[in-house]
């Protein structure tokens, strides 16, 4: 607030009373993820944010009881040995549930020595963008802004479900339509969980959000099981089953390749013994935390497999070895049928279609146009063929279908929050100051974010 | 069931003998004996359970899992903050910050406070918010139906035009093979579309996606032991194998009889 060349910029219209309580010109966007937050400093000086902005940090603090040291967020970089890696994460479901956690990562990312230098900021000196996951339960948002202005004291503040941002992307440079897009159908396949969001002109539809249990979480902990089932006991190697899984995974086009995958990496019964498909069966190296920090996969080796039973002699270095079969297509499968592990939910094209069904069929044409994924569990191949082939099937042939993937499926929502920060004319419209907190209090600043 | 009750008049008399009594199937003059035992119980004939049914027991073992697949943070390990945490503000990010909740308390707490408001009979807001919990499918056409057109339909989004190329003047305008009315959707109702968008957020646990139609296809099963098609059944649990090697892993390791 003192630094007077900062905020004449952005001065309120002449007739209010607070000028002297004008937003600042620094923003800080933060797409607070359950996995990695995504955070950036926009100023209004620098008009067009890219991805390069963003950085993404780990929204965990971890504790590993063989070198018994705790890493908070971005120290993880350091850690050079994640076995039995346990980790504390403030973020459940998709919802900021622990305060004390996600203070010190705050803490540890945005202020102190231990920030980086894009990130440092001083909270009363700048805004706050905020995003969140739909259907958030009240009492959570009202503890959020309650530590946002009574805690961390930023200047102002907005809080907005995030991925409703990805309206504010262009939808190619200098493209003419005007933002935010008409209709958007948004996809936001994350860590937490998969929601369905319908977005029109910038707002998002609440009665048709339609969200499904799977998400890369998930994914991970039930590749951690099957794993531990069939081979080793992996139950404390969620860092590393989380590595195998986005080095290995992959979905498979139709339901007869299902069937034929699953075919294929049958060991057979007894008395009728098959040999597995190399092409889909993969040995993933694990690491040993003394040579190597990360493991890699390479094609199967049966003969190698013999030399783990210990039926013949072992040469060579010594190295432990993980098969991985159906695992690797059975485990992202669930995305599309969640009922495989008894999930009483659709999958992923009914869940578009049921949210679809909600909207008036005009609506409907225009956000079947313009349907865009975006979250880290669209990484994986395979997916947007999968998605596009089911959803073709659901939809009435005379529409049409227009599915794509943003270019950073994990960075986009926060760009297209940075890009509507980046318009001092519609953040101004949004934000609450401080002193509007202070003097009105928590319930109709509630009131007021569930209105815009 | 309907309710029967004999409602008392003058001319009634309770005669001796016989009653109207509604017919619900059950007739108690041919159920023989009620069998005690066990043994005979199983050997009645009854009701099949259908092939996708699942006992109370796989159901409940089904929700344990799926929690369990859907955990962020493991109880049991407590990993402590490194250094040493500044005082809060204020009493009250002093109290959020010392939560020590999880996310399923608070979305309990959600659902509790919402049943309270459906109770109660409150003021229109709060009754469509608790209807809508209730059904969640059904919400959107109550909502549409029960608010009237608001008089700031002026500052409503036009309904989305599709940006056609701009017609050329000639005689082929008429022709009705050409015409692309029949293929064009109805035009938005302002008041509709306003009426959707102003609608609440659904609370958390109405936002899941529907079960899978009844008509879809059926539910896939897999070996409990190594995923390949699970085509027999334990008999002591009823979880699925391929094959007898896999049958012995899972009686070693995941049989549900002692769970």
């Amino acid at each position: 607030m003192n630094d007077d060349q900062d905020y004449t910029a952005t001065m309120p219209p002449k007739g209010s009373k607070r000028a002297s309580l004008a937003a600042p010109s620094k923003t800080l966007v933060l797409d607070n993820g359950g996995y990695t937050l995504k955070a950036g400093i926009v100023s209004s000086a620098n008009s067009e944010p890219s991805y390069d902005t963003c950085a993404v940090i780990p929204n965990c603090i971890a504790r590993s009881t063989r070198d018994r040291r705790t890493y908070v967020a971005s120290e993880l970089e350091d850690c050079k040995d994640f076995g039995e890696l346990a980790f504390r994460r403030p973020v459940e479901k998709g919802f900021i549930v622990n305060w004390e956690a996600q203070k010190a990562i705050w803490d540890h990312e945005f202020s102190g020595n231990s920030a980086g230098d894009g990130l440092r900021c001083d909270p009363k000196e700048t805004n706050l963008l905020l995003t969140e996951r739909p259907n958030c339960p009240k009492e959570l948002q009202k503890n959020c802004d309650e530590i946002v202005f009574e805690q961390f004291e930023f200047a102002a503040y907005h809080r907005s479900i995030g991925p409703v941002f990805n309206a504010y992307h262009p939808f190619e440079p200098n493209s003419l339509f005007s933002l935010p897009q008409e209709c958007l159908l948004l996809i936001d396949t994350s860590y937490s969980d998969t929601t369905v969001l319908p977005v029109y002109n910038g707002q998002l539809i609440q009665a048709a959000v339609r969200r499904l249990t799977v998400g890369g979480k998930l994914l991970t902990n039930y590749l951690k099981e099957l794993s531990s089932l069939r081979h080793y006991n992996m139950m404390e190697e969620t860092y590393l089953l989380n590595e195998i899984k986005e080095a290995v995974s992959f979905i498979v086009p139709s339901y007869q390749q299902f069937e034929k995958h699953l075919e294929q990496t049958w060991k057979g019964r007894v008395g009728d013994k098959r040999a597995v498909d190399p092409s889909i069966v993969l040995d993933y190296v694990l690491p040993d935390y003394e040579h190597s920090i990360h493991g890699h996969a390479r094609p199967h080796d049966p003969a190698q497999s013999k030399l783990r039973r210990g039926l013949q002699p072992q040469q060579g270095p010594k190295e432990d070895l993980l098969p991985l079969g159906n695992e690797r297509f059975a485990v992202p499968e669930l995305l599309f049928n969640p009922s495989d592990i008894g999930i009483e939910e659709s999958g992923l094209p009914g869940a578009i279609m049921e949210a679809l069904s909600v909207l008036p069929e005009a609506i409907r044409v225009g956000m079947m146009a313009n349907v865009v994924v975006v979250g880290g569990n669209s990484l994986i191949p395979g997916f947007m063929e999968r998605l596009d082939s089911e959803l073709r099937a659901l939809i009435p042939s005379h529409y049409l279908l227009n599915l794509t993937r943003a270019e950073d499926p994990i960075k986009h929502t926060w760009l297209g929050a940075a890009r509507f920060a980046s318009q001092p004319e519609r953040l101004k419209e949004v934000l609450v100051s401080k002193a509007e907190y202070d003097e009105r209090g928590s319930a109709w600043l509630a009131k007021k974010f569930a209105n815009t | 069931m309907p309710h029967v009750e004999v409602l008392p008049n003058s001319t009634a008399s309770i005669a001796p003998g016989w009653t109207y009594v509604v017919d619900t199937g059950y007739d108690p003059s041919k159920v023989a004996i009620n069998p005690k035992n066990k043994k005979r119980a199983a050997a009645q004939p009854r009701a099949p359970r259908g092939d996708g049914e699942l006992t109370s027991r796989q159901q409940l073992a089904i929700a344990r899992r799926i929690a369990e697949l859907n955990r962020d943070n493991d109880p049991k390990q407590a990993i402590e903050i490194p250094g040493k945490s500044a005082v809060p503000k204020t009493q009250n990010a002093r109290r959020i910050i010392q939560y020590q909740r999880q996310i399923k308390h608070w979305l309990d707490d959600e659902e509790a406070q919402l049943a309270q408001l459906q109770q109660a009979p409150q003021p229109r807001a709060a009754t469509t918010l608790s209807r809508l919990g209730a059904h969640p499918s059904r919400r959107t056409t109550n909502l549409i139906t029960s608010i009237p057109p608001t008089p700031s339909e002026a500052t409503t989004p036009a309904p989305p035009s599709t940006p056609a190329p701009p017609k050329a003047q000639s005689e082929l305008d008429d022709e009705p093979l050409l015409s692309v009315d029949t293929s064009m959707p109805p035009p938005v109702n302002p008041a509709e579309l306003q009426a959707l968008l102003s609608s609440p957020p659904l609370p958390y646990a109405a936002s899941y996606a529907a079960p899978p139609p009844s008509n879809g296809p059926p539910r896939r099963h897999f070996c409990d032991n190594c995923g390949y098609w699970g085509s027999i059944r334990c008999i002591k649990c009823g979880a699925r194998v391929c094959g007898m090697e896999c049958k012995e892993a899972h009686e070693a390791t995941r049989c549900l009889k002692w769970a």
